[in-house]
């Protein structure tokens, strides 16, 4: 009686051990080892290029047609003046899809039974629904768009190795990095992902992601690469315009250290102060 | 034989009753919190603190005489088209603990070692329950910095109860958009006692306790969420429609055709010296 209650203890024992360690389980089936901090080796080092093995802007040599070139070209003149061009990050528009992926701060991922959810330190959450759901209809468009993921056994070993995800629905504009290298303005983007474990390093997660948009001749694929952060640390990170700018209308300005307003680049025009009593100005 | 199959068996349902829970179940100790969360009675004209309470001075929130004096002063601003303590309108965060006025939907993650508040848009709020201690070189913040402890109640080895005690803060900060005010000093502590509604598991219960140098005792309000059984995750920037400007220490208001306006009667324009004068 003993001998079989303690084999019992045993298998059970070993079933929790089996399992426990897993991030999360459904289906039998475990997930990968994605719940972590992960960063962009890269960030922050004077620029944070969409094809992370190219230069940015005219160095990334996207396949633009020659109506975006013109578009890019446009935006880099503009920020040679002083502009912004078409970073509209620095208005705090959302960066949206699939520009985020870039990670300019730390993302965190959560995999849950719906959805697998991508919490980053500088943008809003993404989720991207694993249950098998079909594209909602009448959902209102978005930065981020909507994501529809697909977990894959590649090695059929039991446990999921890659996460696939399109995601489409989206609005703009939205620019892949901060040279303002265009998508179209129809919004009519498709991102496709796949996120897997390198093989041979489980500290670094590869997302290669496909764009196909109306402003490229052809689908866009590069190959991201996030490194795994043990000891993770958080910034409070929230977009709004800084002390030192600000945006009327679609005209920026900068604000002087005595709380002053002055123009963003040469020539610039004060605003249009219409709205206030003459006889103050 | 048979004996030892049903052994096997025994066990393979152990193990895959476990396979089938979320990871922050793994060892069937957690509550079930996963999902999206509401507080039931945002969005309808204010958000009080104390939600039985009417907001503002209806709150009777046990300021001190300083403090009070700066909450009149705000509601006097607020009377006038300004716009008080209030810091929403340009898009600062509104901090621990009026995030937990839950203004927008939230998504709760249970994990042994962090339970996760995700909000609509603000940071995500991580609270550490695997018995670290409170961190020397933590940059303060407006969440600040989180640490909780999983209490087992009733003794029926699943965990009942998440105490949190939360530091370590920036300002300025308020309760309520009213602009009942934090103290500058930013030495807030904020206790909460979070558990599910023993008759309803879609009804989360938080009795949050302020205890803060603006007030004159600690301030306790028992606060409501629901769980959303079909979420929807809409997209929110508080900056996108956002006619709010600020330059300078004034605000003012962006008009439909993208013009700056006064927000109060006989506002100053901006000082506009340091443009060129038309020639």
């Amino acid at each position: 009686m003993f001998q079989n209650a303690f084999k019992v203890a045993l298998l059970v024992g070993a079933a929790w051990i089996a399992t426990a360690g897993a991030p999360a389980i459904s289906d039998g089936i475990t997930y990968p080892d994605f719940e972590s901090q992960w960063r962009n080796p890269t960030a922050g080092g004077g620029g944070n290029p969409w094809d992370p093995t190219k230069p940015m802007g005219l160095g990334q040599q996207a396949p633009l047609t020659p109506e975006y070139q013109a578009v890019l070209e446009a935006s880099l003149r503009d920020q040679a003046k002083g502009g912004q061009g078409n970073n509209y990050e620095a208005a705090c528009v959302l960066a949206g899809m699939p520009r985020i992926m870039s990670l300019a701060g730390p993302m965190e991922i959560l995999i849950q039974r719906v959805h697998t959810l991508m919490i980053f330190q500088g943008a809003l959450p993404r989720r991207i629904y694993t249950d098998g759901r079909d594209w909602p209809k009448n959902l209102e468009p978005s930065f981020q768009g909507y994501s529809i993921g697909k977990w894959i056994d590649q090695d059929g070993d039991g446990r999921y190795d890659v996460l696939e995800a399109e995601t489409r629905n989206f609005t703009g504009p939205r620019a892949l990095e901060s040279s303002g290298l265009p998508l179209h303005a129809d919004n009519q983007t498709i991102v496709k992902e796949r996120l897997y474990l390198d093989q041979s390093n489980p500290d670094i997660l590869h997302n290669e992601i496909t764009t196909i948009d109306n402003a490229f001749t052809r689908p866009w694929t590069v190959d991201k690469q996030y490194v795994r952060e043990r000891k993770a640390r958080w910034s409070e990170y929230y977009c709004r315009e800084s002390d030192t700018q600000v945006f009327i209308g679609k005209e920026q300005y900068l604000v002087s250290t005595d709380g002053k307003l002055m123009p963003a680049h040469k020539d610039q025009p004060p605003p249009d102060l219409r709205y206030f009593g003459q006889a103050q100005r | 034989m048979l004996h030892r199959c049903s052994i096997v068996a025994l066990a393979l349902a152990a193990a895959m009753t476990i396979a089938g829970m979320p990871a922050s179940a793994t060892d069937m100790k957690y509550p079930d919190w996963d999902g999206q969360w509401r507080n039931p009675t945002a969005n309808r004209g204010g958000n009080p603190w104390d939600p039985n309470k009417p907001m503002g001075r209806g709150q009777e929130a046990p300021l001190t005489p300083e403090y009070h004096a700066i909450f009149e002063a705000g509601l006097k601003s607020l009377e006038n088209g300004g716009q008080g303590n209030s810091r929403g309108t340009r898009c600062e965060l509104p901090g621990m603990p009026k995030v937990m006025n839950f203004s927008q939907v939230m998504e709760i993650v249970v994990r042994p070692a962090i339970t996760y508040f995700v909000p609509l848009h603000y940071p995500t709020r991580r609270i550490y329950t695997d018995g670290r201690d409170w961190p020397k070189d933590e940059t303060p913040s407006f969440t600040g910095y989180s640490i909780g402890k999983w209490i087992d109640e009733d003794g029926d080895g699943r965990y009942d109860v998440l105490e949190v005690e939360t530091r370590n803060f920036i300002g300025p900060r308020v309760f309520e958009s009213s602009g009942i005010p934090l103290h500058k000093d930013n030495q807030t502590i904020v206790q909460e006692r979070i558990f599910l509604d023993k008759d309803n598991p879609d009804l989360l219960h938080n009795v949050i306790t302020t205890i803060d140098n603006a007030l004159t005792r600690p301030w306790t309000v028992h606060r409501i969420y629901y769980r959303q059984q079909n979420p929807v995750w809409p997209e929110y920037n508080c900056r996108e429609g956002n006619n709010h400007v600020t330059i300078g220490a004034e605000q003012y208001f962006l008009s439909a055709d993208g013009k700056l306006m006064p927000v109060r009667r006989d506002q100053p324009p901006p000082d506009i010296s340091y443009f060129k004068r038309p020639q």
